[in-house]
């Protein structure tokens, strides 16, 4: 076999000074996460599949690679940190001491159609609290994952929030007149209008402004939590007053809480409260992202207040971060 | 200032046409000049022209802000882009044709030609054929009419050059339109410019 330094499609090698600035940037956050009480948890690359597979979408179980081992047993690569995280916690969360505050870093893989910039194996950082309950998790880790956005030494950002299961109201409304509500759902997270406004006004007003001007539309458990999610807005704003926050209940159209909508949910589907994305210039991914999923707990037989955020770093790499550490 | 990604060629003349409908004045194209990066202050947007098929692409790495590009070739790169409007000029139809007759029957070794082959896996999935997929870059009619393929599959504007070729429109598959495309961190970056420009389509008329 002639040797050549050709790698498969969406992994890619780092060398010398992209390594450097990867190692640098991974240590900065590092000490910043273990610095705000967040401990380092090293998981494996490799479990079996078994357990996830109530838990994933039809677009989260096409991504995975899985293969039998030589035993028989079905094995999956590493996709998403937060479920496995979960599964191994689950069991053991009564005798733990609760609140939990641990980070993890190291790559997910995750079959995606080639094309330059989405690499299928990708590098993460991220961290999760567990026990803390009400908004007081929230604000705290949505905090911190700013705090390291801008310790990657990017501007330009821009946060992206919303919540599980806000449109559930509308999304049933129009289901009950004939809609599809997992098209619905993705039409409107693409701000398709003629197919919002055939859905009614409250959907439309989504699409283009990112939440209705009467939040009462959204029914009335929605209207608090958008209330909720504005005041969050405000008060990140004044913490972070060189990045850009913007409510567009839209963007998280497929993040949907009603089980009769089950079929409209994303990728990742456990999210059911806060959601929130960071954006950097260009690029169509996040750099950045996370909310609260208790429900993951509760599936797999705990309850306990979960809230977490992932880091890109590859991402933030590509769009020239970690040069650096911010101040 | 907003980058704005054109289609070069036949989509080109209706995109233009409609854009300017809308209240853009797009001056730069005016110049004549072969410049493939254009500045249009006047409108806040710089204007890059580029192929059809190289549009979603722009767009979806922040390159370009937004763009206009077909829903063949949308649905053909599956790009993850935002899709406000579609416009009502130029529209065509994607279409299965073949030599005067019906469809081949269910259960038939089918072989089809395209330049669509993700497009075409995703109809044959609904169709009892065993089919082949010969993916053509171009003269996709001639598959059919040469015996190359069985049946086509491909855009049909007028119908005019299937009847000087002998050969008709089995079934439309779906209407095709040019799109206007965003990609999602320009949107949240300039969402207030990139909505006036979907509204200004729309009041216009000229994009649904």
């Amino acid at each position: 076999m002639k040797v050549t330094a050709a790698l498969p499609a969406g992994v890619s090698a780092l060398f010398f000074e992209a390594a450097d600035r990867l190692r640098r940037l991974e240590a900065d956050l590092a000490a910043t996460l273990e610095g705000a009480g967040f401990s380092e948890v090293v998981l494996p690359i490799l479990d079996y599949l078994e357990p996830y597979d109530p838990l994933l979408t039809p677009a989260g179980r096409s991504e995975l690679y899985r293969f039998i081992d030589r035993d028989g047993e079905q094995l999956a690569l590493r996709a998403d940190f937060t479920t496995l995280l979960a599964r191994l916690l689950a069991p053991r969360l009564q005798s733990l001491e609760l609140p939990l505050r641990f980070f993890y870093r190291g790559d997910v893989v995750r079959y995606q159609e080639d094309r330059p910039g989405r690499g299928r194996e990708s590098y993460q950082m991220g961290a999760e609290l567990l026990g803390v309950p009400g908004t007081q998790a929230e604000h705290e880790m949505f905090r911190l994952c700013l705090e390291l956005a801008l310790r990657s030494g990017l501007e330009g950002l821009r946060v992206v929030m919303g919540f599980a299961g806000a449109l559930d109201r509308p999304l049933l409304d129009a289901a009950a007149r004939g809609a599809v509500p997992e098209e619905l759902a993705a039409a409107v997270e693409r701000r398709e209008r003629a197919t919002a406004r055939a859905a009614g006004p409250a959907l439309l007003e989504v699409v283009e402004h990112g939440a209705p001007s009467d939040p009462e539309a959204l029914g009335e458990d929605a209207a608090t939590a958008l209330r909720g999610l504005e005041a969050l807005s405000t008060g990140m704003q004044r913490l972070f007053p060189k990045i850009g926050f913007t409510i567009d209940l839209a963007e998280f159209a497929r993040f949907t809480r009603a089980p009769e909508l089950g079929a409209a949910r994303g990728r990742r589907s456990y999210y059911d409260g806060l959601l929130f994305r960071v954006y950097a210039a260009a690029g169509a991914d996040p750099i950045a992202g996370g909310g609260r999923y208790d429900q993951l707990f509760r599936s797999l037989g705990a309850e306990v207040p979960a809230v977490g955020f992932y880091l890109a770093i590859d991402r933030i790499l590509a769009r020239g971060g970690g040069s650096e550490a911010a101040p | 200032m907003i980058r704005l990604a054109l289609p070069k060629g036949r989509n080109q003349e209706p995109v233009l046409a409609a854009l300017r409908s809308a209240g853009l004045g797009l001056s730069a194209l005016d110049s004549g000049e072969r410049r493939l990066l254009l500045p249009c202050p006047e409108d806040g947007f710089e204007l890059l022209l580029l192929k059809g098929w190289d549009v979603p692409r722009y767009v979806e790495h922040g390159i370009a802000d937004c763009g206009v590009v077909g829903s063949d070739v949308l649905e053909e790169v599956d790009g993850d882009l935002l899709v406000p409007v579609r416009f009502r000029a130029g529209r065509s139809r994607l279409s299965l044709i073949g030599r005067a007759g019906a469809l081949p029957a269910p259960g038939s070794q089918v072989r089809l030609a395209t330049k669509y082959p993700q497009t075409a896996r995703r109809i044959l999935e609904d169709r009892s054929w065993g089919a082949e997929i010969l993916e053509l870059s171009g003269s996709i009619e001639l598959a059919p009419l040469l015996d190359l393929a069985d049946v086509a599959l491909d855009i049909v504007q007028t119908g005019q050059t299937l009847a000087e070729n002998q050969l008709v429109e089995l079934e439309t598959v779906r209407e095709v339109a040019d799109c206007l495309v965003v990609n999602r961190a320009s949107f949240q970056q300039h969402r207030q410019a990139i909505n006036d420009l979907i509204g200004r389509l729309e009041a216009a008329e000229v994009a649904t």
